[in-house]
């Protein structure tokens, strides 16, 4: 007898391929994030220095400070939508494991937030004095760097779902979990950037990224269920 | 079965009496532990060879330090407790827990910055240990935060407890920091083999002390969870018996 | 009693250590002390007006 149930790998993919056809109905939610980065980014040679020297020396720390800025802006929209019109609430009873949906969520939102930021991250990069020639570098730590920081997010967003002006509460609760993706993230872009080898920062921040995806699903689908009671 | 005294502490009513009837043995007996240390560890105990009379804010430093780490722990077990099987007294043992674990987190940095400065010449320097624990000082308000942003009582239980129980993974980072790590920290004081032992008349000031204090946070304790268990028992028919004397 | 309350020179960073645990010893006493105080006082309240509506 076959089991009628999906199995959750696919159920997560549709999950994603919904998420990303719905996003792209609506651009617009898209470029808010990305648009507040490069903002972001470019006070810094204005209220600091248009020196290319000492930009060059502060633009790991800023890069990574406005990327997850801009990831925390993001994760506003992770849940909301869908806890709004009832299809969150589909998911917890619709009899699939919640974990694996929200896996399939959170990986969609970051292909729409977290990637696109770190596509634009050796651009900005570069308006800091930083050479084009640690782009690749930079774009694989701010990519590994941010997918984290959706897993570890999209908890918060869970746990503060519908609570009123719960954004400013999230990046609270978000911060502490998210230093030491921006301590090992932006060493090893500093590393990148002087041309030097980054592995080891690297490896410490793929080892975060692991265990994020593998146990933050848990945790957010958890804080689903309480906050859907 | 076993089971019976488990089930026993999970009655608001008992857990109630119970505590009340604990916290004087605890308060008191946490009392003569640290006015013993005190003495002990200001008085008796003999100038450092190195730090002089500097070293004795160990005395304070590494007690509440130790705290800021237990508290979490247990508020932490105790979320988990309440969140699996679903025990209210659980709940309100960890909401009790966060304000206490939080303050002696900020007395730990404090003492740590004013050790520090003398010692090493400086306040604060970014290392693991340091940062980690002042995280751990951001978990705690996180999860007093998001607990006040809560009306419901029970959303705020559940909600904080996963909040709980995702930051206890900070823990083991801060105690394990100086190990990991090459940090201006230093090195475990506390073990009890090999050559960095600290010697005997300096011991036993420390364990004094740290015995004191987590007995004086078992009564606070348990003098906040009767706060806590009256506050979300306030319809139940045994608390107005309770309260009546 | 100057020595040790000069402790060697370490006294203007020892005793605001010990001054500061002080203060969160005490002050989490009274704080645990008045919200259970607190607590009582609420639950007095419902019960007497549930007396009078009753």
């Amino acid at each position: 007898m076959s089991d009628r149930l999906t199995p959750p790998l696919t159920a997560a993919r549709l999950v994603v391929s919904r998420d990303l056809l719905l996003a792209f109905r609506r651009p617009e939610q898209l470029v808010h994030p990305l648009a507040f980065f490069v903002m972001v980014t470019t006070l810094f040679p204005l209220s600091v220095s248009p020196e290319r020297a000492q930009l060059r020396a502060i633009a790991p720390g800023v890069l990574w400070v406005a990327a997850l800025l801009a990831a925390l802006l993001a994760l506003d929209f992770l849940f909301r939508d869908d806890a709004q019109d009832g299809t969150l609430e589909q998911y917890a009873l619709s009899g699939q494991s919640l974990t694996w949906l929200l896996l399939g969520k959170t990986a969609a939102h970051w292909l729409l937030t977290g990637l696109p930021l770190s596509l634009m991250a050796p651009l900005m990069g570069y308006t800091l004095g930083v050479p084009m020639s640690a782009g690749a570098g930079i774009m694989v730590t701010v990519a590994l760097g941010s997918l984290a920081l959706s897993f570890i997010g999209s908890i918060g967003a869970a746990l503060t779902l519908g609570v009123r002006r719960g954004g400013v509460l999230l990046s609270i609760l978000i911060l502490p979990l998210a230093v030491p993706i921006l301590i090992f993230g932006s060493r090893a872009t500093e590393l990148a950037i002087r041309g030097e080898t980054y592995l080891a920062p690297m490896e410490l921040l793929a080892s975060v990224v692991v265990l994020s995806f593998t146990l933050a699903p848990l945790a957010a689908a958890a804080a689903v269920r309480i906050s859907l009671e | 079965m076993t089971w019976t005294w488990f089930h026993r502490l999970g009655s608001p009513p008992y857990i109630y009496r119970l505590a009340g009837i604990l916290t004087p043995w605890f308060g008191w007996l946490a009392g003569v532990l640290l006015v013993g240390a005190l003495y002990d560890g200001l008085v008796i105990a003999p100038p450092d060879y190195q730090q002089g009379d500097g070293f004795r804010i160990m005395y304070v430093h590494v007690p509440t330090a130790w705290l800021s780490l237990m508290i979490y722990t247990w508020m932490a077990v105790a979320a988990a407790v309440g969140l699996i099987w679903r025990i209210k007294v659980a709940h309100a043992v960890a909401a009790a827990c966060a304000p206490i674990g939080a303050s002696f987190t900020a007395v730990a940095l404090l003492t740590g910055m004013l050790f520090g400065k003398p010692m090493w010449g400086t306040y604060w320097v970014w290392d693991p240990r340091l940062t980690s624990e002042l995280l751990l000082l951001f978990l705690y308000l996180g999860y007093m935060g998001l607990r006040s942003s809560f009306d419901d009582l029970q959303r705020a239980d559940r909600a904080s407890a996963v909040l709980a129980i995702v930051g206890v993974v900070n823990v083991p980072i801060v105690h394990f920091s100086v190990v990991w790590w090459n940090s201006l920290h230093q090195g475990s004081s506390l073990s009890l083999t090999g050559k960095d032992t600290i010697a005997t008349p300096m011991l036993i000031p420390l364990l004094l002390s740290m015995l004191g204090f987590t007995l004086y946070f078992v009564a606070v304790l348990l003098v906040r969870l009767r706060g806590e268990v009256l506050r979300r028992e306030r319809a139940a028919s045994w608390v107005a018996e309770v309260v009546a004397t | 009693m100057s020595h040790f309350l000069s402790m060697g020179g370490y006294a203007r960073f020892l005793w605001p250590a010990y001054g500061v645990t002080a203060l969160a010893v005490v002050l989490n006493i009274i704080w645990a002390r008045g919200l259970l105080r607190r607590a009582k006082s609420e639950a007095r309240r419902r019960i007497a007006m549930q007396g009078e509506t009753r």
